[in-house]
């Protein structure tokens, strides 16, 4: 596995455990065992069956993290996702209401989710001087536009036949499918995003994208390649989601895509590209998604949980800085 | 090389693992609590023998509408002995409304009464939390047939579509062009209630109201405002405006009020924040409003769920039940083939009662 | 055609004349459809509904121009908002001016706290700016306590939205000066081109001398400031105050700057282009109704208008480009 690219990397620093423990990713291992004990404690219902039951609806949303940590780490963002997830739900339960065999449901599904990605990624390298940030907002609106136009004047629409997504929304005793899918597609976009060249490409193009051109990387079709593959999770983030909901409307996915975000920055993937890995982004969604939970069942209000998250995304990337500024300090004063 | 490879392997082990393994730590602490820890079991006794615990989920915080609701449901259960959570949901979604039932089910609660935010997508939720033995019954806003017991209708939709449309009838003067502002294309009950009125629109003593447009200010005030200007220069013979919404009310207000638009309007609103604008004169913009009290929907709703939870209901047509001091209260078929039971008409808010009742809600 | 290449070319000689062009093809459709739109009190309408958004606009210009930005603002306007409407509910404070002067005062302590983040702490500004969003805007709800303070509350207040100096609106004039202010500030000041320097080229200003992390934590500040001011204004012109005030209006500020061709890379963009793309915004927000499209597929049409614009720019910019290359090679 080691010399897979044909590139031997000399300067790996030696691990040591003392290491591994206080690289960011560590710290967040440490930090979702205390928030456990810690939701355990406030909560009595914190339980593992309970916790596994209400995970589902939050796990969609780590669906669209993992792509969203792609894009960060080419420096951009895609703010559309919620959007699209909406709209890919949308059409789903037309499909589905059709009485089509589920197969082609599944499908349509991702093939939405797909081409909304495709829409995005064939302006943003046909444009390449446009900001993805505006770009994406503009294609938010159109997606939600139209899904608001599919929707009619209900703006709400049922499945009048959930079999399929009750097998979808099934469990292997107390674990839900979802999980396992969440895990399988965690582990493909972790060992691609650090193992393969399309992943240091990725890097590449994130710390230095005139370099990474002049390497001879092709920019604009990773780029591409990226936001449909943002488009594909976002169509299965909604079939999971249409699982939970039995149903779509316009709000469906609202904010999904800032959920995606801080879930990845806290996780130590720099929007300004570049930096991080999808390891610490995993764990620090499981973290968000433990603490929501236990908060919940305390019955904390909703805007102090808001808070309390908001805090900590600041706090999770200011602490290291200001950790880092006085490592810095101290180096230069004992070299004075 | 490799140790990377190791490291991150690792890694995610560490996070499988503890996500199952902290998990079932968990469970082994609760397994062996009903067992040993006699705090844990004394907990577990006084939530199974004594209290239950009532639930009311609202469709969004921050709202003054929405908080008198769960103050009329609180004041009940507790006045009743029981023990009450109210939920507010983070965001105006069903999405953030899934997240709450779920946690309600987690927590073992008796029953759960909520303002749906969204006709069909809390079905998959409730269901569950039916099927965990939980009575669920809906105030407000309903959610659809398939997932509830029954629904707690603060009016009629029928009697609220014929009151607004008679208050129509009578600003226009018989006649004439009419509008609706709306909040959201997709929001149930102004549906439900423009439906209404488009179907009592039939009868022949309307037959001279025309109805121009139905616009949707998405429960913004900006956009409500443009929308409500809109309507004015678009259709210089309009002569009333009928909005069921309390912000769109509230901006249309405002609009027609600082432009002394002989434009007229009514609708659905809180007396607090119409007061400023209702009034007879030319000054004023709205003549009167309609509403029903909150704080009634909520404790209706709390008699509705100890109803439910000691069994005195089950949610079946033609059930009865004393709701306190408000009297009794039979459950009828709704017109979506589930149940409800109905506060009451719609209360007018005119210029003689508004001072006494914008203090109150 | 041959006449046209011409005058194209003028047109692209700057970025602005191709906005007007835009505008007024805007306008020209509109009031063929809807003869109301072009008239004087539609206009004053439209500028007073739109103030708000225009004036955190030139915040935003600020903050765009060194390469940041900053998506807390809608929720520092409903802090101070909801700030506002409790002093008035509650009777603390019943003057116009002093309510301004604590709306102001909240926004640009909340400002602050964002450029210390951004400016000393080195946070990104996209996760300062969000983390700050969820928290200013869990404050406008605590402080509301589930409370909206209502037109009756706010007694002469509102009025403030209502009154007129030389037939123009107040909280018009309020946005006029605003801007005015702006463009002598930006263009004829050393503050302004500081600005400019340190978002072209920071590692240059920092040699040649300039504080780039003062400068930062300024123009934060001053975003903060307006989302302040606006909060005050938004209250008085709705006649309401409520937590969940312009929710998610922060990209509607961003996208009137890029529209007004407000590099999101830093250094590029002017008071006159961020005025002629929020007013681009206020006229669809506006038309759109008027012009009788379908409520539910107004959205849609926004979006795609925005997408068109923003596209139109990038075109107008590579022609640009391109005949300043013309013009070298001759």
């Amino acid at each position: 596995m080691a010399g897979k690219s044909g590139r031997t990397i000399v300067n790996v620093p030696e691990k040591s455990w003392k290491k591994t423990l206080l690289c960011w990713e560590g710290m967040l291992v440490v930090l979702f065992i205390l928030i456990n004990i810690f939701c355990a404690s406030i909560s009595q219902s914190y339980q593992v069956s309970n916790v596994l039951r209400e995970m589902p609806k939050y796990l969609t949303e780590v669906f669209l993290m993992l792509p969203m940590a792609y894009i960060l780490i080419l420096g951009e963002i895609d703010i559309s996702v919620g959007a699209t997830v909406c709209l890919s739900a949308t059409v789903t339960c037309m499909v589905c209401n059709k009485d089509m065999p589920f197969i082609v449901v599944v499908l349509t599904a991702l093939l939405v989710g797909t081409v909304c990605g495709l829409v995005n990624g064939l302006i943003l390298t046909r444009f390449t001087e446009l900001p993805p940030m505006i770009v994406t907002l503009g294609t938010q609106i159109v997606f939600r536009g139209i899904a608001e136009i599919a929707l009619g004047s209900g703006g709400s629409i049922s499945l009048s036949n959930a079999d399929g997504f009750r097998m979808i929304a099934g469990k292997v005793g107390m674990i839900p499918y979802i999980l396992f899918v969440v895990i399988i597609f965690a582990v493909i976009f972790t060992v691609v995003l650090s193992k393969t060249t399309f992943g240091r490409s990725v890097y590449a193009i994130g710390s230095n994208r005139l370099a990474a051109y002049y390497s001879g990387i092709h920019v604009q079709k990773i780029r591409l390649i990226i936001y449909m593959v943002m488009g594909f999770m976002a169509g299965l983030a909604a079939l999971f989601l249409t699982s939970v909901l039995y149903g779509a409307n316009t709000t469906t996915g609202n904010g999904f895509e800032l959920d995606a975000i801080a879930m990845a920055v806290f996780g130590g993937i720099s929007t300004a590209g570049g930096k991080g890995k999808l390891q610490g982004g995993i764990i620090s969604a499981f973290i968000i998604i433990c603490l929501r939970i236990g908060l919940g069942q305390i019955n904390m209000n909703p805007q102090l949980i808001l808070i309390i998250l908001g805090a900590l995304l600041i706090l999770a990337v200011l602490l290291p800085n200001i950790g880092g500024e006085l490592k810095l300090k101290k180096k230069a004063a004992s070299v004075k | 090389m490799k140790k990377k490879v190791l490291s991150v392997l690792l890694c995610v082990a560490m996070a499988a693992t503890l996500a199952v393994g902290c998990g079932s730590k968990d469970e082994g602490t609760k397994g062996s609590g009903s067992d040993t820890k006699t705090e844990d079991t004394a907990k577990d006794d006084s939530s199974d023998s004594g209290k239950k615990t009532y639930a009311i989920v609202t469709k969004s915080a921050g709202n003054p509408y929405n908080e008198k609701e769960a103050e009329g449901f609180q004041e009940v259960i507790e006045a009743e002995g029981g023990e009450c959570i109210v939920k507010h949901p983070e965001a105006a979604t069903a999405d953030a409304q899934v997240s709450v039932i779920q946690s309600l089910i987690s927590q073992g609660v008796d029953s759960i009464c909520i303002a749906a935010n969204d006709e069909n997508a809390l079905q998959a939720a409730l269901e569950e939390a039916m099927d965990a033995g939980i009575k669920v019954s809906c105030l407000d806003s309903k959610a659809n047939a398939d997932s509830r017991q029954t629904f707690v209708n603060q009016a009629g939709t029928t009697e609220i579509g014929q009151a607004l449309m008679d208050a129509i009838l009578d600003i226009t003067g018989g006649e004439g062009q009419w509008a609706i502002l709306s909040a959201t294309s997709q929001a149930t009950n102004q549906n439900a209630w423009i439906d209404a009125m488009k179907e009592i629109m039939k009868e022949d003593k309307y037959s001279k109201l025309e109805l121009v447009e139905v616009a949707y200010g998405d429960d913004e005030p900006q956009k409500s405002t443009d929308q409500t200007q809109a309507l004015l220069s678009k259709y210089p013979d309009l002569k009333v405006i009928c909005a069921p919404t309390t912000v769109g009310i509230n901006a249309a207000a405002k609009v027609l009020q600082d432009e002394k638009s002989s434009v007229k309007l009514t609708g659905l609103g809180l007396p607090s924040e119409m007061a400023e604008y209702i009034g007879d004169d030319d000054a004023h913009s709205c003549p009167y409003m309609y509403l029903w009290n909150p704080i009634d929907v909520g404790r209706l709703g709390a008699y509705t769920s100890i109803a439910l939870v000691d069994g005195t209901i089950t949610g079946a047509a033609g059930d009865e039940f004393t709701a306190g001091d408000m009297g009794d209260y039979t459950v009828v078929e709704a017109s979506d083939g589930g149940t409800e039971v109905i506060l009451g008409a719609p209360f007018k808010f005119d210029p003689s009662n508004i001072d006494e009742w914008k203090d109150v809600y | 055609m041959k006449e046209k290449k011409s005058i194209w070319k003028k047109i692209t000689g700057s970025r602005e004349a191709s906005l007007l062009i835009v505008l007024i093809i805007l306008c020209v459709v509109i009031s063929f459809r809807s003869p109301s739109f072009m008239t004087l009190k539609s206009i004053s309408d439209m500028l007073k509904n739109n103030a708000v958004i225009m004036i955190m606009t030139l915040g935003m210009l600020g903050v765009l121009l060194l390469g940041g930005i900053d998506i807390s603002i809608a929720s520092t306007l409903a802090f101070s908002g909801m700030s506002v409407g409790m002093l008035l509910k509650y009777n603390v404070v019943e003057n116009a001016f002093l309510l301004f002067v604590i709306a102001i005062g909240i926004g640009a302590l909340c400002g602050l706290v964002v450029g210390l983040v951004i400016a000393k702490g080195k946070v990104l500004p996209i996760i300062a700016t969000m983390g700050f969003m969820y928290i200013y805007r869990g404050m406008a709800y605590m402080i509301g306590n589930s409370q909206w303070a209502s037109a009756e509350n706010l007694g002469d207040f509102k009025n403030f939205a209502l009154g007129k100096v030389l037939g123009i609106n107040n909280v018009v004039l309020i946005m006029f000066a605003c801007y005015i202010i702006f463009f002598v500030v930006m263009k004829w000041t050393k503050v302004g081109r500081k600005v400019y320097a340190v978002g072209s080229n920071r590692e240059a200003a920092a040699i040649s001398g300039i504080n780039t992390s003062n400068v930062e934590l300024m123009v934060y500040t001053v975003m903060g400031t307006l989302a302040g001011l606006c909060g005050a204004l938004a209250v008085a012109v709705y006649s309401s105050a409520q937590p969940n005030m312009l929710y998610g209006k922060e990209m509607d500020v961003i996208a009137a700057c890029v529209i007004g061709g407000v590099s999101m890379t830093g250094g590029r963009g002017s008071v006159v282009g961020a005025f002629l793309g929020s007013l681009i915004l206020a006229i669809i927000a506006k038309a759109l109704p008027l012009v009788g499209i379908d409520s539910i597929a107004q959205n849609t049409v926004k979006g795609v208008i925005i997408l068109v614009v923003v596209i139109l720019n990038v075109v107008t910019q590579r022609v640009m480009d391109k005949n300043n290359l013309k013009g070298r090679e001759m």
